[in-house]
């Protein structure tokens, strides 16, 4: 009798629990946030949460290309210079007050100033990339802005997540002082309650203005159909996996190595899809070993890349020699083609660079979220068959960083963020080495093909020009792609209509049977 | 006492002292740093230097010592690199997450493994000690993390009696906030039994083939009255040290069993601040938990004349 009494007792103590209520959309997060301040403190789990509480005037689509979001319209002006945005009308912060053209402006103005801390600041001032000479506001429903030069990246920049996809913002999200208080934007969720370490909450934002339509990357139909979003911190993937088999959570990503058991289990849904990150090798084009463009293409040959990739994805990804995703508009014929594994090539091609035996340092790291480490086994014993002795340097994530920005590697097998437009793509490891040790591939050459690539507008001079950069980087070699990683997150049965996108959640069009 | 506490306390400040040196001095040496790995591999020169410049990181080593050194002797730790939270109220937030926790897990496993290893000695080489020693054996040697995802999985999702995720303090639901602390309680508890039972265990052996107790066997006092009255409060001075030093280890950080069941504590907040490179917050969690160290061992040492009148304080 005591046994049942205790039993009632404790039922009725779980009554409340967490993520249980048909209006609560409970989702895993690896981490907790950094802030709430779009843009400036940040890292992917902090963009996942913020965009959706603030948006931009334009916004990454589904295959990676820019669309408007607050902006009906964008005109571009004939010397490819002004951008004219052409403000949606009736939009609503969370406090009430509709959007116009001074609060793009305010926004503009408050990223720009020094004590923002914005990390996107540098791309916008000159400094890094483009400027920004004017921002101007003609009418309540107009932005114009003048850049110092053409360049095909600008809304792509504007759209980044990492620079809180420029959000417009109301005053009332900081305090008189300027200080910042909390976000007041346009999303579909309102910024709740942030316990520290725990978990963040949004709440419905029940006057969003929502685009007509499906999801479509950050933008397209955005609807909240729960009345409360909680991402909850939970930094083990085992208890993760409990938590969705036992209903505690509503959402996760999942790690590779649980999707077979995951897959057999009637409690979740699986969601698999692909994110435009790239695991590949580099390779360190100013060590003496790798400076031969041979030896390079030698380890390229040695590698079977199939093999690599179904290994580490446990078959689930697909193969991608290219920078570019292969959702993207950009993914064409010649950017399929890839490295060839032939054993017989690479051994010719080892005594051709003078390879006398040496032992090569393959480092990586140990981070669970990526297939790094397992990559780099299966390198290891490859390149054993074509006579190729090399160590591993495994080392944690921190090292593992600051041995790529410095360059302080001879092959290292790492992750590249996703980047969407193949420009920026091709951007994150082409540049000059003595300015930016990161830098993986410094050819002037290429580089200048880059630059034009990103001055002009024209999507079939931009294929040429990508679809060449990628036949000259297969010949010189400075970096073997390898693929794109699955993404690869898991459901209870009473959720519906989640769609992940590049590897973060997106809680719009979502909705929880109780 | 006062004298001794003081003095205690005077000794510890050269430790702590050299703690924060050697802990500001370590940190660096390690590859990486918090500007690098905010920016991740989006970080181009101009936004990391400007990143390193607001963080004072592109100031020389003596002068950023200098200026947190002199701020934490004003009892401010800084603020974090990740969060900007003040780094004292950070660690005294989840530290008191830990310690509801460490506290009730060790003062539990206290009670039952003095009883329990003074008995198994009592009954040497009988079944029962055969059983207490194997059974404290046996939850020395599993790993916490999965003693506490066993306990998860059986607790949590099989039987559905306690929560799987998630945390609630005290202060907001008293009720709930026991059911959610239940599994890490018993995770530390289990695992710290296996430990004091065989020290109670050793003690009690040796304060029992002692000439007075025989004198009081001899006496004709019951075995109760030899055990409780005479063998205890011997016996248990050393696992007194004991319990000390394991609660002051555990309050450090109990990183993994926080990781398995999403408490929010100190160890979490260690770890993630190592992985991150969060210096602030490193070095003052270290510094704290140094304190706290030497503050609980300070506590033991005070109490352990009530139970061994043969120390006295010095």
């Amino acid at each position: 009798m005591r046994s049942v009494r205790l039993t009632v007792l404790l039922a009725g103590l779980l009554a409340a629990p967490v993520g249980a209520s048909a209006q609560t959309l409970t989702i895993a997060s690896k981490a907790d946030i950094r802030g709430t301040n779009p843009g400036v403190n940040r890292d992917g789990e902090t963009d996942a949460v913020a965009f959706h509480m603030v948006e931009g005037l334009v916004a990454y689509q589904e295959g990676g290309t820019v669309g408007p979001m607050l902006a009906e319209a964008v005109e571009l002006s004939s010397d490819g210079r002004t951008y004219t945005f052409r403000l949606r009308k009736g939009v609503k912060f969370h406090n009430g007050a509709e959007m116009t053209s001074a609060d793009v402006l305010w926004s503009w103005n408050r990223y720009m100033d020094p004590k923002t801390d914005w990390r996107c600041r540098s791309e916008f001032d000159g400094r890094s990339g483009i400027k920004v000479e004017a921002v101007e506001a003609p009418d309540p429903h107009t932005v114009t802005m003048r850049i110092d030069r053409p360049q095909s990246l600008f809304l792509d920049s504007l759209a980044r997540p990492d620079c809180g996809m420029t959000g417009i913002l109301h005053r009332d999200s900081v305090n008189p002082d300027g200080s910042w208080k909390a976000p007041v934007g346009t999303g579909p969720f309102r910024f709740g309650e942030w316990r520290r370490g725990q978990s963040v909450t949004l709440l419905r934002f029940d006057d969003y203005a929502a685009l007509p339509g499906k999801p479509d990357g950050l933008t397209g139909g955005k609807r909240p159909l729960v009345r409360e979003v909680r991402f909850l911190v939970v930094p083990d993937p085992s208890t993760v996996k409990a938590g969705l088999q036992s209903g505690s959570l509503d959402a996760a990503e999942v790690p590779d190595s649980d999707l077979a058991e995951l897959s057999k289990d009637s409690r979740v849904k699986l969601h698999i899809g692909s994110t435009a990150a790239r695991h590949a090798v580099l390779f360190q084009t100013t060590d003496p070993l790798f400076k031969s463009a041979k030896m390079r293409q030698a380890i390229a040959a040695a590698l079977d890349v199939n093999e690599i990739v179904a290994i580490a994805s446990d078959g689930r990804a697909k193969a991608n020699g290219s920078t570019i995703n292969m959702r993207s508009p950009y993914y064409s014929a010649v950017q399929a083609r890839g490295a060839k594994h032939d054993p017989a090539l690479a051994r010719k091609l080892l005594a051709e660079a003078g390879y006398k035996g040496e032992r090569i340092r393959i480092t990586t790291n140990n981070r669970k979220s990526v297939p790094s480490f397992n990559i780099a086994v299966v390198i290891q014993a490859m390149l054993q068959n074509v006579g190729v002795a090399a160590d591993l340097e495994v080392v944690e994530w921190a090292t593992h960083m600051d041995r790529f920005l410095k360059g302080n590697y001879q092959v290292m097998v790492h992750s590249y963020s996703s980047r969407l437009d193949p420009a920026l793509s091709f951007e994150h490891f082409m540049g000059p080495k003595d300015k930016q040790p990161r830098k993986v591939w410094d050819d002037p050459e290429a580089q200048a093909l880059l630059e034009k690539a990103t001055a002009i507008s024209d999507a079939e001079e931009r294929q040429k020009i990508f679809d060449r950069l990628h036949e000259r980087m297969l010949d010189d070699m400075p970096l073997l792609i390898l693929f794109n990683p699955i993404d690869a997150w898991a459901t209870t049965r009473r959720v519906e209509g989640f769609t992940p996108w590049e590897g973060s959640a997106r809680a719009w069009e979502t909705s929880v049977r109780p | 006492m006062l004298r001794f506490a003081l003095n205690r306390i005077a000794m510890a400040v050269p430790t702590l002292l050299i703690m924060a040196v050697s802990v500001f001095a370590l940190i660096r040496l390690i590859p990486g740093d918090p500007a690098s790995l905010m920016l991740g591999d989006l970080a181009d020169p101009v936004s990391l230097s400007d990143l390193r410049a607001r963080l004072g990181l592109d100031r020389s080593l003596p002068e950023q010592f200098a200026i947190w050194f002199g701020n934490v002797l004003a009892g401010d730790l800084g603020r974090s690199i990740t969060s900007n939270q003040p780094v004292l109220a950070l660690v005294l937030e989840r530290f008191s997450v830990s310690a509801q926790i460490v506290v009730a897990a060790v003062l539990f496993a206290s009670l039952v493994a003095v009883p329990a290893g003074m008995v198994a000695a009592w009954r040497q080489n009988g079944p029962l000690d055969v059983a207490v020693v194997a059974l404290s054996t046996l939850l020395l040697s599993i790993p916490t993390f999965w003693l506490g995802l066993l306990l998860l999985l059986l607790f949590g999702l099989k039987l559905g009696w306690l929560p799987v995720v998630g945390y609630v303090s005290f202060g907001e639901d008293p009720w709930r906030a026991l059911l959610y602390i239940v599994l890490p309680v018993a995770t530390l508890f289990l695992h710290e039994i296996g430990v004091l039972v065989r020290m109670a265990r050793a003690s009690t052996l040796e304060v029992l083939r002692l000439d007075y107790i025989t004198h009081a066997r001899a006496k004709g006092l019951s075995e109760g009255a030899v055990l409780w009255r005479h063998a205890f409060r011997n016996a248990f001075g050393p696992t007194w040290t004991l319990i000390g030093l394991v609660l002051g280890n555990l309050l450090g950080g109990i990183a993994v069993v926080e990781t398995v069941f999403t408490i929010p504590g100190l160890g979490r907040l260690l770890v993630d601040a190592i992985f991150a490179r969060d210096y602030p917050v490193i070095q003052g969690c270290l510094l704290f938990v140094a304190f706290t160290y030497v503050m609980v061992n300070l506590v033991v040492d005070l109490l352990y004349p009530v139970f061994d009148p043969r120390v006295a304080l010095e």
